[in-house]
This record gives structure tokens, C-alpha cells and sequence, in this order.
């Protein structure tokens, strides 16, 4: 009797190990991970029209294209074909739903995509011209695979090009992961925007911009970026790197700067930025029209001076300098200012925090139509600025 | 002195750090992965962390009167107290609603739980093959009794408490002290709104009314209790804190698991781990465990005590009980849904319970220093 | 409303799952009980045929015919037993010595001996005991007393007209030296270790200090082949209660013949069915001394340098006596690092399955990448890949204890390494995975107990069985077990898990960090000793 239970329980555990165990084992080798995702607008490349004319074809509009770039590419026999096949391989999906392109990808490839190590998603300008980027992220917000640490890039050109720069042994989307690093060096590199904040900001309605990738035979450079506005999820245009530059000095968020000026006989100046700390005070009157008072205060050195004669030694000249600079950064902000408020008639230098903060209670009112109370409003700048320090050498 | 004491004492009580830590792992519960989004759901303002501070006080004060009736009946638990004070049979029927609201508790938990396992880890497992191991593991620890569940959180905790700290210390990266301001912006309302979301993840606390029973020392009963209660409280606030501070309102309500999303979205290259949302499973799915079986041994102690039946037996017919309460939800909707009812199911159990019996108690004055001399 | 209940009825696949769900553990439970009414069975059933006490006594006669007669039937027929008649002094007394040969290996008291009987006149004013060239000799009155002596080794006399025998010294057999031991040896400490002689090794622990508190009540056990058991303990320090559990048990084994210490183990443990070993066996007497400071009783038998230690905690399987004697800061970072090793000894290959084939989205991008190139062409699944190299690395440990010592060290070198090299060239694991298992191999090594040692390595296959289920989800799952088990598990009824929990603060001082001497002012408490103080 007990024999014939035990039996039965050793079957019981038969079954269950060998009916189980590949539920959700799939070893990672036989997955093809994807580091990077370019989306396009919906054009079809050469290799899916072929497949067309071949018959390969579903219904579908093309409103999307979207590319994976997946890595590493099989290396094949260790040492001997490394070097010449490159680390990477891109492929390109056109379709309507970005789950069923991917899907679609299935049939092309031997490996199931992934996304757990998606580090970036470029978003071609273009695209989101046409659609509102609340849409063509959605996918990347629900999948429970990919994280909400992917950066998100606006790219000018075509976002997949983005994915195909020429890198030494490098994956483009390492690479252009990497660049955001840079940004202690200079502030024209903003803050990367992760998908969470992206999911904040669309939540909230507010306008936002996304650092702009450009490409250039096959380099790319940061430079800018991109305005999505707010209700329409629209991009309406491109902040210079000055301007994005600005936005840091004005949201209190720079680690580095620098600010090159000419003095009167046209010699460049430089100065960088070792300390800054910016408040802004919001007032309004009745009409609920609002005035920012903007206090910029910053300290820092001069690092090149082309200047033969002057003395940065001398207080004399320091101050001298100081409103030559004070007179480039007002300028340069109020570049910023008149883009945002009279151009784009956007908010994206989070003034609206500064507004929720100290006035909750106007906040709400104005809050449903933020941009256009802040393009009617007033900024006033004040900066003070102090040279504190001028390198290892006096002259 | 200690020698007096027996060597190979069998009994079943608990000191009372364990029992404040039993407590602790009671309430600590799903409610630290949803809190964020379900409390700023009704709050909508970055204050929801003086929603969540505040239900630690109501809930404090409702464990207060809990203790107090307990200790009126010492030795005896709420399953046994409830026939003294208003009958036999209406004290079962009574405590029978509180038994079913412990299993419903414990099929939630598990039921949030595999949801979660489903999601980030195990994509593709049917969901029986993750709660039934589960709970197989739980009923051998709720075996042990009482003081086995203990020792498990006091592994457990310590753990869970170092990990969680230092999740949070590395996602101070993301934290912008702007995105918890302005404080009470709003005014004072939306806060006690919140008030009806953050007593939901206190549900639990009821189990302080069987806690005080197998205390060793009666005495410092208070004391563990509300220490009990202070530590979820306290890791609650840090949670709402971290979440909303590092996220911001509006990401945190559009999140199904804020706090996930918090620790997935930075990565710290060149640690150890890149990644910390795997510490952070292990860690709340030990905590889980441990929520699960303290639920799992009250009910079958309630079940045990109310009909006298061998503790052993009852908890062999609870299982296959539990695994349906799991299955009850259809979607994770409807999980969240059944949270929100337990919620309110608990409301009425603190009208039920401590503030009726101790009224009743009262007026027939059943209990206190009366009762133990007759 | 009673609809929407309805629909909430779960459909009939579920109901059959939570049937499932109440057999299994049922089932578990029967079997459970059925393997522990085994054990009971066990010692039921061979007490009931202990008779042997019962036999009659023959009392040594006067008459020396007829006991040298009985003597000659009794065990006269064993070859090594020697019956050497002689006659004592003018008289012509007639006395014989009875040994058994290579039991007394001093000729010359032999010698001395048969010297003295001799010379000696049977009216002699002292008695024959007294003049005995020796320090142990007794007067003994049964035959059958005087026969399990002889064959135990003892030299006996017996001498006409008298009733009654001598026993002159007790056996001295061959033995080993004293040597090092060799299971638990030390960069730092004493060198000595048990040997197989009981008496040498209470005389061991007796040389490590003076005290009068140092206890031995010793015990036979077997019943075929009797055995001489000593239990250890420090009076006035040990539980009383402890002490009564221990004696308790010990008086309970029923045993044909106990080879070992380990036999005493399985008699004596709580659990059987725990993986977790509840005594600790060693072979130092310096760990068995401060074990008996702590209030814990050593048990030694006869014929095996290993002698056990009870209660045992799980912390005491990862401490090393070093740990107290190097200073306390590299003593505790030594304490922490077997900590981890042990940790890394069991998880480590099933946290490399459930990432390999379950989580990949979890592990380090860059590593990610790594393990992908590195993984291809590997064509088996990550458990069958590791098991073919964890089997491999324990049949090689196994080998390696059997090699003879020269050979040994060699072996393991070509088996690591060769095989390892040769299995990742062939691509049949990763060289990724061959770490992993190094690592788990090396951390293994690194826990000074041996047993315990054993007891992680099963272990670790379980947990690669639950990995390979259930991924991370399983690999929690058995912490969880392992936790729910060691919680409830108790040795000698001090909770395994102590000072974790129950927690004791006080006994943290000597956990995973050892503090500095001076601060162990006081025994443990989970021992719960009559004396607190330690000075």
C-alpha cells in the first residue's frame, strides 16, 4: 500500500519536471537582444519591397517604421572572422503597430527579439511631425521587458541612419549612449530625457524638449533640440545648442558651462562656469499676469583669453570682462526667451514649476493652458556674475 | 536564573521584538509596490506622503484600543474573547468574518504577487505553477506555528530592510526635491482624502488582537505593537517619498508598480548589479512569503479555535481554500479592485471588532481585573 | 449581484488545481510520517530483543582446576589467548596469567610480574594486590567479568585456592601517534588531535588546563561489541537539563556496535530527515574545550579520533578556532568571508541558470553581451551544462580523497584544469560557466567543517533543480524552504538558527563578527548556563 503511494508520488513528480521547466526557460544565447530602436516615418525599405513584389505582404498603412538594432552578431569560429563583420545588425520593420512589426520581425529572423537591454530609442523629427508622440511610444511604455531607463533622442534626419554611424568596433547605440556622459564637460548636452520623465511630462501635458541627434557622413553630433508641444504632442521645431545651453543656466541645473565672448578688438574670451545658482520668484497681478523674476548668480574663472594687453589679475579688468560676459549671457537668454515665448510659444524651461511651486493656488488655473500664459508673461533677468579665479598664469 | 527556565521549552509564544516584527511583516505587504500610485490617485498633489503619515497615526490609535481590549482577556486570543464577550454563537459568526478576511488578505497578496512574477520574471508560466509552490512552502512554515513565522522575519526583514535602503539611497539620482513640492499646495483636503487609500495598506493590523495573546510578557504589549506598527509606516513614508520625489506625481500614477518603475529606471554601470529591480524582487517576494504566512496562520488559528479542530488538519483544508481565493480575480483589475475592497472590508471589521466588543465589554464589564478573579 | 458572483466561480481546471493542491502535501505529510514512525519503529523493536542481562553468573571458584578448565572452554579455543601456568615460591603454589597476545605490549612487566610470583610465599604478610609491580590492578569475582576482561586486553591472575581474580593493567595495545589533524588542520593553534584511545583523549582535554569542573561519566554502548562512550562537560557551567536530555539519549541507543562517533550522531539526532547535520564533529581538543566553556557536553567514543559536540548552531559550522586566535579584526573579515562562501556554495549555479535561461533581462548589459558570445555553440540548456560540470568536479573531490596523498594533488590539477580547458574548447559548457563552478568549488573548500561541507553540497543540486523550474522564482523558493526548515529545526532543543533567531544581541558579539576577547564577557545565553559570567 504505502509502496503503491510512493509510486504515485514519484509519477506526480515525474510529470512535473519534465513537463515543466520550459515555461519560461529560454536561454539567453538564443535570444536576439536589441540595444537600440529607430523609428521613422513609414516608409518601406528596399529590402521589404522586394519582399513584396515576392508577396510577403499583410494589410497594413505604413504609418510607422521602426528599426532594432541587435547585438552582438553572432561571431561565428572565435578568432578568425572577428574584424570584419561588424558588431551589430539592423533590421528595419515597416507597419502599422510597433508590436506587430516586431512580430513581423519573427519571420525574418532566427531569434526571438528582446528588449531588456534597450539603452535608446531615436525618434526621427519627421515622425513625430505627422504623429503625436504619446502614440508611437505607447508600446515602449507597456512592454514589460523594456525598461523605463531607455533615453529618449530626436534625431533630424532619418532616426535609423542615427543607428548606422560608423563607430570603431563600437555599437552606434553604445556609442550615442556613451556621448550623454559628456555632459559635464558642456551643457549643451542636456539632461537625457529617460522614459519615465517621458511618461511624467505626456502625463502632465507640459511641453518638453528631447536632445536632437544631426548626422553627417556617417557621424552624428548632439546639437540642439527638439520642441514637443505639450497638448498636441507635436514637434514644432529645434532650440539651438545656445539655447539648450540657456535652459540649464535658467533651471538651476548646470555642472559646467562656458561662455565665450570678443572683446572690443574682436579677441575671443572664455570664461567657465564653476558655480551657479539660479532662483526665480514668480509674481502676478490681478489679471493673473504674470511676471518671473530671474536671478542668475554665478562665479567661475577665466580659462582663455586671447586678449595680449589686459591684466586678468587686475580687478580692474576683471570687471571689464564681467559685463562683457554679464552682456553674451543676457543675450543669450533672452535668444532663449524670445524662441520660447514668442516663436514656439512653449514652456520648457520648466517655468512652470517655479509657478506650482510658489503659487499653487494660480497654478490651477492656468495650469490647462500653461503656454500661452507664460508666452504672455514678463521675464525679468538679473544676472551677477564674478570672475574668481584666472587660471595658473596671471597674464 | 535563566537555568530555572526548562531547556527544551516547547511553548508557543513570542518575544515582543518578534511579535513587533510579526506585525511589521503582516502590513508590509503588495502595498509597497502600489501605495505611490494608489494614494496619489486620490490625493493628486505631491503631499500624499502626509496622507501616508497620517493613516500611520488613525491606524496607531485603532491598535491602541485593539491592545487595550486584549489585554483585558490575557492569554486568550480574539477567536476566544469575542464567545466570552457577546455569546458562543454570534462570537463565531463574528470571528468568522474575520477569518474569511484573512484568507481573502492572503489570496490577494499571492494573487499580486504572481502577478508581479508573471510580469517581470517569469513571462510564459502558467500562474498555478507559481502560487501552488508558494503556498506549499507557506504551509510548511505555518506549521512550525507561530514562532517558526517569526524566525523566518527575523531572517527575512533585516535583509529586505538593508536592500530596500539601499535601493532607495541609488535612486537618489533620480530625486528632485521640486517634485514634492509645494506642501499642502492644495490646502489640508486632498490629504485627508488620501486618508481613505493609505488606511488600506494598514489592512492587517487586526492581527494584533491574537499577537498580544502569545506575547511572553503581556506588559510590553503596547510598546511592541506600536513599534510594530511604526516600521510600516515608516518604510511606507520612505516609499512615497523616494517614488514621488524620484518619478514625480504624474509618473507615479501612471505606473501599475511605481516603485518597480522608480528602481528600473536608473542603471548604475560597473556595480555589481546594473540592475537593482532584481534585488528588489527577491526582497519583496521573501516579504510577500512572509506576509502570506502570517496571514495563512491566523486564519487557520481563527478556524482551529472557533470550531476546536487540530491546528495541524485546518491548515491542510486551508490550502486548496487559499488557492481559490487567489483565483477568485479574473484580471489584475480586478486584483486591484479586490484591494480596494479589502480596504473597506476592514473598516467595518475595526467597527466590528475593537470599538463594539470593547463597548459591549464594557457594559456586561466582561474582562479586565473583574474577570480574572471570579 | 448574483451574477457577477457566479461569474467569479472559477471554472473546473481550477478546482482540479486546488485539489492538487491539498493531495500533494498530503501525500508529503503521510510519507513524512511514515519515514518518522520508521525511526521509532526502529528503536522499539531492537530494545525488545536486549536479553543478554539476564544470563547466570558463575563466581570464580577456589579450586583452580576448574577454573583454568572454564577458562580453556570459555575462550581457550582462540588462538591469540595465552594461558601461562607457573608456580609461586616454594609452596608450589599454582598461579596462571591469562592475556591475550599483542594486548600487553609491556614485556616487562610481564616479566616483573611472573618474577614476583615466583619468589613470592603464599603466607606473605601483605597481600598479593599490594605487592604488584603496577599502579592498576583490581580484584574481580565472576568468570564471566574476568573472561571479558582478558579479551578486552587486561592481563589477568588467578592463583589457587583463592576466589577470586586479578586484572593487572589495562590494555595497551598498539595506538597511533598523536598527530595533526588531519580534517581540520590550522596555520595557527595547537597541532594535537584525537587519537583512537579514549583514555588518551580525555587525558587530552584533561592537559589543556586544570580544572576540577571538567566531567566524565562514561557509558557502554553496543550490544554485540561493547564500546566505551564518554560524556564531557564542565560542571557548574553546563544546563542541567541539557544534561539530562544527553545522558537521556544516550542510555536509549540500541546498537549492535558503534564504529564510529557517527553512528552516535544518527542515533542521537533530532531530525533525521534534516539535511543539516545537528552535532558537530571534530577531532581538536581545543575546539572541544571551548566548546565545553560555552556549556555545550562533548561526547567521545572509543575508537575514532572524532569526537561530537552537542548542541550545535549553524554558526559553530562555519567558525574555525583561528577565528579566536588571530586578532579579532582579520578574525572576523575570515568569519565574514565563509559567511559569503557558503552562500556562494549553494546559489551560485542555480543564480547562473535561472540568469541564463530565464533572466536575461536582469543581469548587466555588458556582461549580457559577454555570456551571449561566450555561450555560442554551447548546446545544452544552462542545467544540463552545469550538471555535467558539477558532477564532474565532485566525482574528481571524490577521487581525490581516495588517491593515495602524492597522486592526489596531481589529480586535481589535471582533472580542474585539463577537463575544464578541454570541455570549454570542445564547446560543451562556457567558459563562463566553468568560474562559476570553480568558484563554487573553491567556496566550498573554504568551510572548515567538512559534513557541513557535504551538507551544501546536496543542497546546491536541489536548489539547481528548483532554478531550472521555476528561474529566480524557484531559486527564492528554496531560500525560503531552506529558511522555513533551519527555523524550525533545533539541536538538543537550542534553535539552529541562534543568535539569528531567536535573536539574541548579546550573542552577536561572537556571529558573523568576533569581538575583541575582552568583550565575550559572558557565555552564551541560548546555551543557558548556570554560570553567566565568564570571569
Amino acid at each position: 500500500m504505502r509502496s503503491l503511494k510512493f509510486l504515485a508520488l514519484l509519477l506526480a513528480v515525474a510529470i512535473l519536471i519534465t513537463q515543466s521547466g520550459c515555461w519560461s526557460s529560454n536561454e539567453i544565447e538564443d535570444l536576439a537582444v536589441y540595444a537600440g530602436m529607430a523609428l521613422d516615418t513609414g516608409e518601406e525599405s528596399p529590402e521589404e519591397k522586394t519582399f513584396e513584389q515576392e508577396g510577403g505582404s499583410y494589410s497594413k498603412q505604413n504609418k510607422i517604421t521602426a528599426t532594432v538594432q541587435i547585438v552582438p552578431l553572432k561571431t561565428g569560429s572565435k578568432d578568425e572572422v572577428k574584424g570584419k563583420t561588424s558588431p551589430y545588425t539592423n533590421i528595419t520593420g515597416t507597419g502599422d503597430s510597433i508590436l506587430e512589426i516586431f512580430r513581423q520581425f519573427s519571420l525574418r529572423l532566427n531569434k526571438p527579439i528582446i528588449g531588456h537591454h534597450l539603452k535608446i530609442i531615436v525618434i526621427s523629427s519627421q515622425l513625430l511631425q505627422q504623429r503625436n508622440i504619446k502614440q508611437v511610444t505607447n508600446f515602449m511604455l507597456r512592454d514589460n521587458d523594456i525598461r523605463p531607463s531607455v533615453k529618449i533622442f530626436l534625431s533630424s534626419g532619418k532616426a535609423l541612419e542615427a543607428l548606422t554611424i560608423k563607430t570603431p568596433d563600437e555599437v552606434p547605440s553604445f556609442y550615442i549612449n556613451d556621448v550623454v556622459q559628456n555632459q559635464f564637460r558642456t551643457s549643451k548636452i542636456m539632461d537625457a530625457v529617460l522614459l519615465t520623465d517621458l511618461d511624467a511630462m505626456m502625463h502632465s501635458k507640459q511641453s518638453f524638449i528631447l536632445q536632437n541627434i544631426i548626422q553627417a557622413k556617417k557621424h552624428i553630433e548632439f546639437s540642439g533640440a527638439g520642441i514637443i508641444k505639450g497638448d498636441t504632442g507635436r514637434w514644432i521645431g529645434n532650440l539651438t545648442q545656445e539655447d539648450v545651453e540657456c535652459i540649464d543656466w535658467l533651471t538651476n541645473q548646470g555642472d559646467s558651462g562656458t561662455i565665450k565672448t570678443y572683446d572690443e578688438q574682436g579677441n575671443p574670451i572664455t570664461y567657465e562656469m564653476k558655480a551657479m545658482k539660479t532662483r526665480i520668484r514668480v509674481e502676478s497681478d490681478q489679471d493673473n499676469q504674470l511676471t518671473f523674476q530671474v536671478h542668475v548668480e554665478t562665479k567661475g574663472r577665466i580659462s582663455e583669453d586671447w586678449d595680449m594687453e589686459g591684466n586678468p589679475a587686475l580687478r580692474s579688468y576683471q570687471k571689464e570682462i564681467e559685463k562683457l560676459f554679464k552682456s553674451k549671457l543676457t543675450s543669450m537668454i533672452e535668444h532663449l526667451l524670445s524662441a520660447m515665448q514668442n516663436r514656439y510659444k512653449v514652456d520648457v524651461a520648466k517655468f512652470c514649476q517655479a509657478v506650482r511651486i510658489q503659487k499653487p493656488g494660480l497654478w490651477k488655473e492656468v495650469k490647462s493652458n500653461w503656454d500661452e500664459a507664460f508666452s504672455a508673461s514678463k521675464i525679468n533677468l538679473d544676472i551677477d556674475l564674478q570672475i574668481t579665479d584666472f587660471g595658473s598664469t596671471t597674464k | 536564573m535563566s537555568a530555572s527556565k526548562s531547556f527544551l521549552a516547547q511553548d508557543d509564544k513570542i518575544t515582543s521584538s518578534q511579535a513587533a516584527l510579526v506585525l511589521n511583516n503582516t502590513m508590509l505587504g503588495a502595498g509597497i509596490l502600489t501605495l505611490p500610485r494608489s494614494v496619489s490617485e486620490t490625493v493628486k498633489t505631491p503631499d500624499s506622503w502626509l496622507s501616508v503619515l497620517l493613516g500611520g497615526l488613525v491606524v496607531m490609535l485603532v491598535v491602541i484600543l485593539m491592545v487595550k481590549l486584549s489585554l483585558r482577556f490575557p492569554g486568550k486570543t480574539v477567536y476566544q474573547y469575542t464567545q466570552i464577550v457577546i455569546g458562543r454563537y454570534p462570537g463565531i459568526l463574528w470571528c468568522l468574518l474575520l477569518v474569511l478576511y484573512y484568507i481573502a488578505i492572503a489570496g490577494f497578496e499571492i494573487r499580486a504577487m504572481s502577478e508581479v512574477t508573471m510580469f517581470y520574471l517569469l513571462e510564459g508560466t502558467p500562474i498555478w505553477a507559481i502560487t501552488i509552490p508558494f503556498i506549499w512552502v507557506g504551509a510548511y512554515l505555518v506549521r512550525g506555528g507561530i514562532n517558526a513565522i517569526a524566525r523566518v522575519g527575523q531572517i527575512i526583514f533585516p535583509i529586505s530592510l538593508f536592500i530596500l535602503i539601499v535601493s532607495y539611497l541609488l535612486s537618489l539620482r533620480l530625486f528632485h526635491l521640486d517634485n514634492l513640492r509645494p506642501v499642502l499646495g492644495n490646502g489640508i483636503f486632498p490629504v485627508i482624502q488620501g486618508l481613505k487609500s493609505t488606511v488600506l495598506v494598514y489592512s492587517g493590523c487586526e492581527v494584533v488582537m491574537t499577537l498580544v495573546a502569545k506575547l511572553e510578557q503581556p506588559k510590553q504589549a503596547l510598546k511592541a505593537m506600536l513599534v510594530g506598527i511604526s516600521i510600516p509606516a515608516g518604510i511606507y513614508f520612505i516609499t512615497i517619498i523616494m517614488v514621488i520625489g524620484g518619478l514625480s506625481v504624474d509618473s507615479a500614477v501612471t505606473s501599475t508598480w511605481p516603485t518597480i518603475d522608480l528602481i528600473r529606471s536608473f542603471e548604475v554601470t560597473g556595480f555589481l548589479f546594473e540592475r537593482f529591480e532584481f534585488p528588489l524582487m527577491v526582497i519583496w517576494l521573501m516579504q510577500m512569503f512572509c506576509n502570506y504566512s502570517s496571514f495563512f496562520y491566523h486564519s487557520s488559528l481563527g478556524v482551529s479555535q472557533l470550531f476546536n479542530l487540530p491546528y495541524k488538519s485546518v491548515i491542510f483544508a486551508l490550502v486548496p481554500v487559499i488557492f481559490l481565493a487567489t483565483m477568485v480575480p479574473k484580471n489584475i483589475n480586478e486584483v486591484f479592485m479586490l484591494g480596494d475592497d479589502i480596504g473597506y472590508f476592514s473598516i467595518l471589521l475595526f467597527i466590528l471588532f475593537p470599538v463594539t466588543l470593547t463597548l459591549v465589554a464594557l457594559i456586561r464589564s466582561k474582562g479586565g481585573p473583574q474577570h480574572e478573579k471570579s | 449581484m448574483l451574477s457577477s458572483i457566479k461569474s467569479h466561480i472559477p471554472g473546473w481546471s481550477v478546482f482540479f488545481q486546488a485539489l492538487i493542491t491539498l493531495v500533494v502535501p498530503l501525500l508529503i505529510y503521510r510519507i513524512y510520517k511514515a519515514l518518522t514512525s520508521l525511526a521509532d519503529d526502529k528503536l522499539v523493536s531492537s530494545g525488545g530483543a536486549d536479553s543478554s542481562d539476564e544470563e547466570p553468573t558463575h563466581p570464580i571458584s577456589a579450586s583452580y582446576d576448574a577454573n583454568i578448565d572454564e577458562i580453556r572452554n570459555t575462550i581457550g579455543i582462540n588462538s591469540d589467548v595465552v594461558i601461562r601456568e607457573l608456580t609461586m615460591g616454594d609452596a608450589k603454589v599454582r598461579a596462571a596469567l591469562i592475556f591475550v597476545k599483542g594486548m600487553q605490549e609491556d614485556q616487562l612487566l610481564k616479566m616483573e610480574i611472573m618474577r614476583m610470583l615466583r619468589d613470592t610465599e603464599p603466607d606473605h604478610p601483605l597481600p598479593i594486590i599490594e605487592r604488584l609491580p603496577t599502579n592498576a590492578a583490581h580484584t574481580i569475582s565472576t568468570m564471566e567479568e574476568l573472561t571479558k576482561a582478558v579479551l578486552f586486553g587486561y592481563l589477568a591472575l588467578m592463583i589457587d585456592g583463592r576466589d577470586e581474580g586479578f586484572l593487572i593493567n589495562p590494555p595497551s595495545g598498539p595506538a597511533r601517534d598523536i598527530t595533526e589533524p588531519v580534517s581540520e588542520s590550522l596555520l595557527r593553534g595547537s597541532r594535537i588531535g584525537f587519537t583512537e584511545d579514549i583514555n588518551v583523549n580525555t587525558a587530552m582535554l584533561r592537559k589543556q588546563g586544570v580544572t576540577e569542573n571538567l566531567q566524565v561519566r562514561s557509558f557502554m554502548v553496543g550490544h554485540t561489541i561493547q564500546k566505551e562512550l564518554a560524556i564531557l562537560y564542565l560542571d557548574q557551567i553546563v544546563n542541567p537539563d541539557l544534561l539530562r536530555e544527553v545522558t537521556g539519549r544516550i542510555e536509549k541507543i540500541k546498537l549492535d556496535f558503534a564504529a564510529e562517533s557517527g553512528y552516535i550522531e544518527q542515533m542521537i539526532e533530532d531530525n533525521y530527515l534534516s539535511p543539516f547535520q545537528q552535532t558537530q564533529n571534530t577531532e581538536r581538543p581545543d575546539r572541544v574545550i571551548a566548546a565545553l566553556l560555552e556549556g555545550r557536553i562533548a561526547i567521545l567514543l572509543d575508537g575514532t579520533p572524532f569526537a561530537l559536540i552537542v548542541p550545535v548552531t549553524f554558526s559553530m559550522l562555519l567558525q574555525s578556532p583561528e577565528d579566536y586566535f588571530e586578532r579579532w579584526m582579520p578574525g572576523s573579515l575570515l568569519r565574514i568571508l565563509r559567511f559569503l562562501a557558503a552562500f556562494i556554495a549553494l546559489m551560485a549555479p542555480s543564480l547562473y541558470i535561472s540568469f541564463i535561461s530565464f533572466h536575461p533581462g536582469l543581469i548587466p548589459t555588458e556582461l549580457a553581451l559577454t555570456i551571449i558570445e561566450t555561450r555560442q555553440g554551447v548546446p545544452f540548456p544552462a542545467l544540463i551544462e552545469v550538471l555535467i560540470l558539477e558532477i564532474a568536479i565532485e566525482i574528481l573531490r571524490e577521487a581525490g580523497i581516495r588517491l593515495p596523498k602524492p597522486i592526489g594533488p596531481a589529480m586535481g590539477i589535471v582533472g580542474g584544469l585539463v577537463i575544464g580547458e578541454a570541455a570549454v574548447k570542445a564547446g560543451i559548457v562556457s567558459p563562463f560557466l566553468v568560474i562559476v563552478v570553480a568558484v563554487t568549488a573553491i567556496s566550498s573548500f573554504s568551510i572548515p567543517m567538512y559534513s557541513a561541507g557535504i551538507t551544501l553540497r546536496l543542497l546546491r543540486f536541489v536548489a539547481m533543480l528548483f532554478a531550472s523550474i521555476l528561474g529566480m522564482f524557484g531559486t527564492i523558493l528554496f531560500f525560503l524552504l531552506i529558511c522555513c526548515h533551519l527555523s524550525k529545526l533545533k539541536s538538543f532543543g537550542v534553535p539552529y538558527l541562534t543568535p539569528l533567531t531567536p535573536f539574541r544581541w548579546s550573542d552577536w558579539k561572537d556571529f558573523f563578527v568576533r569581538v575583541p576577547i575582552f568583550m565575550m564577557k559572558r557565555r552564551p545565553k541560548l546555551m543557558k548556563t548556570m554560570q553567566n559570567k565568564r570571569r
